[in-house]
């Protein structure tokens, strides 16, 4: 199979910092590794720019629940919360449940948010059905629930504020149809099963490999808890399982640290094309190694930012769109170092202060 | 124990007044009563001298097989069905203990790792959802001010009360917690009663099961992790004895009442997630070193 050298191919990786004051989303992908303008998103009326509000008079209080920390995603996105609660004179809880696997907790902790009366709840859900009962307690409550990230299936969220994880599926696919341009065989790590991310780019690669490249082949797909850990294994199996793996999709880059191990350990490093989202420290050395081709790069720390400023808004009786998509970047080998960073990292050396 | 309890309650309450309140006490009481069903079973467990480490995986197998149900047949059916698997997964490990003979710490060890995998084979380990909205009542709904699954959860300890001090079962599940060999040597048939110990346990994990499963509406095969430790120190630490044959009811309630009025007051009172744990495994040490200073000073 025919696996570009990535080195070569790219002319220009998208640094398309797609969150501020543009119409469109992140298409502008100018480079070689994806088509330029192929991934067209049909993204209804999203708001792309989302600017702070004005200091409210009062201090509110903002219950935050998030599935965990392990993950230095909602690390950047704990910051992006915090520093912009700061801004706003707004007190902030922040509650991790210690993982996807802890619906339980994450359903007690906001039971005890509404309990102890905050005036607005943050959440990124462990699960989209399983957090519908407490999201519609808090609304019988009077109190107003932001979805930011991972959404609940439930119409009495005030909005809902990610990345549009249908291009990320698509932009991942595009990577992929475009380096295995004579076919070629995929595996999927789709990430934490039940959560809204995992399903929607998991569906959107397939969709767009379908639909654009033909001859790129899906051999297996697998759902687990979003650890390296889970991902290394994973991985291991599927190379013992596919001799001929040409390309791995990853919904998540916590899946794809722990793949790309196992495909430098299997001594496959950049003979399998590897994509994945997000750009922890470990995802950035991957790609700078050769590993990971390309990872299509979320803005937690905006995600934050606009869930409080959202709260804000809500609590001060203005307008909130139902719907918001942060921007997206794609990180190649050729373009690490020109990233801006400051929308997706907390500063070095912050750490959260979770209750 | 009563006087600990009354104590953390007063510090949380001075903290946050928001402790006391009509919502938070419904809201603590509602959160405790899965680990409440959990922990009864495991005092059935615990008091007849065995061990039933398979709970907290039941609690992901009852909720997918409730909510597979429930979406085919209906919510009667669901609920039913649900029930139906814990106590089936009760009786299993039972038969494997009483019959096989099998240590109860091995033979539900395989149950924990078991019933997790028929969780995530029968849903493909995607959470199940589309059940009917009437169901939210059981989990969020209310008799009075009283929160249903805490209504469930009291007429529970009543009943498990009344099975273990008034009738014959309960007096044999001391009998062979205390002394296996004399229980046998007395006549009674230990391995028959050994099992319904084990359904018995099985059948208050799939209420719980249902339970949480409505709370979160939707069959979740990740549900219950590690819930089966907590509800071995909700036995333990009101009380009863890790061996068997000492303990009751009463000291399990203790023991639920104290996790889980700590578990919700920590969170009030905004102490770290990740000191919460530090504290409830200090506590889960101390109550027993100190229970078993006393015992001995006796």
């Amino acid at each position: 199979m025919n696996v570009r050298a990535c080195g070569a191919v790219i002319a220009l990786a998208a640094v398309v910092m797609t969150g501020c004051g543009r119409g469109k989303q992140s298409q502008e992908v100018a480079t070689g590794i994806v088509p330029a303008g192929s991934t067209e998103t049909a993204a209804p009326a999203a708001v792309t720019d989302y600017p702070r509000p004005a200091k409210p008079s009062r201090q509110y209080r903002i219950g935050i629940a998030i599935p965990h920390l392990a993950n230095p995603h909602y690390v950047g996105q704990a910051y992006g919360y915090i520093d912009e609660a700061q801004q706003l004179g707004a007190q902030v809880t922040l509650l991790e449940a210690g993982g996807y696997e802890h619906l339980d907790k994450q359903v007690s902790q906001v039971e005890d948010l509404i309990a102890s009366k905050v005036d607005a709840i943050i959440l990124a859900a462990i699960s989209g059905p399983g957090t519908v009962g407490v999201v519609e307690q808090a609304a019988a409550a009077g109190i107003p629930v932001i979805n930011v990230n991972v959404m609940t299936d439930s119409d009495k969220v005030v909005t809902r504020i990610r990345s549009d994880d249908d291009v990320i599926g698509r932009m991942q696919a595009d990577v992929m149809g475009y380096q295995l341009q004579n076919g070629g065989n995929v595996v999927m790590l789709r990430g934490a099963p039940g959560t809204s991310w995992a399903e929607i780019r998991g569906n959107a690669f397939r969709k767009q490999l379908a639909a654009k490249y033909p001859n790129v082949k899906i051999l297996g797909e697998q759902y687990s808890q979003s650890t390296p850990a889970d991902g290394l294994r994973l991985m291991e199996d599927f190379l013992q399982t596919f001799p001929q793996i040409n390309g791995v999709y990853n919904g998540a880059d916590s899946t794809a640290v722990g793949a790309a191990q196992a495909v430098k350990s299997a001594g496959k490093a950049g003979s399998i094309v590897m994509t994945a989202t997000d750009f922890q420290l470990d995802t950035e050395k991957f790609i700078r190694e050769g590993v990971i081709t390309a990872s299509i790069l979320q803005q937690p720390v905006t995600m934050g930012r606009w869930g409080v400023r959202a709260a804000i808004n809500h609590l001060e009786k203005k307008p909130v769109p139902p719907v918001m998509f942060t921007g997206l970047m794609t990180a190649t080998k050729e373009n690490l170092d020109r990233l801006d960073l400051t929308t997706l990292r907390a500063p070095s050396g912050w750490t959260p202060p979770v209750r | 124990m009563p006087a600990v309890i009354l104590g953390l309650a007063v510090i949380f309450g001075t903290i946050n007044p928001n402790f006391w309140s009509v919502t938070n006490m419904a809201n603590v009481s509602r959160q405790m009563s899965i680990l409440a069903l959990l922990a009864i079973g495991q005092t059935f467990a615990i008091l007849s001298g065995g061990i039933d480490l398979s709970v907290g995986s039941l609690l992901a197998l009852v909720s997918v097989v409730c909510a597979q149900t429930m979406k085919t047949f209906g919510l009667v059916e669901g609920i039913t069905a649900g029930l139906l698997a814990g106590t089936v997964a009760g009786l299993i490990s039972g038969l494997i203990i009483a019959r096989a003979r099998v240590p109860a710490f091995i033979a539900t060890l395989g149950m924990l790792v078991a019933a997790r995998g028929a969780a995530l084979t029968l849903s493909g380990g995607l959470p199940i959802a589309g059940l009917p909205r009437e169901f939210l009542v059981l989990g969020a709904g209310y008799i009075g001010p009283f929160p249903i699954p805490t209504v469930i959860a009291a007429t529970a300890f009543v009943l498990a009360h009344v099975i273990l001090s008034r009738t014959r079962f309960g007096r044999y599940v001391y009998a062979m917690g205390s002394n296996e060999e004399a229980a046998v040597l007395s006549g009674i048939n230990v391995a028959n009663y050994k099992m319904l110990v084990y359904i018995t346990s099985g059948l208050f994990a799939g209420l719980a099961g249902v339970i949480l499963t409505a709370r979160v509406i939707s069959g979740q095969p990740t549900l219950g992790e590690v819930q089966e430790l907590y509800s071995i120190a909700a036995v333990v630490i009101g009380g009863g004895r890790i061996s068997g044959g000492v303990g009751g009811i009463g000291t399990t309630l203790m023991g639920v009442l104290v996790l889980g009025i700590l578990g919700n007051g920590l969170n009030l009172v905004q102490v770290s997630s990740y000191i919460q744990n530090i504290v409830i495994g200090a506590i889960i040490v101390g109550a027993v070193w100190i229970d078993l200073a006393r015992e001995r000073r006796r």
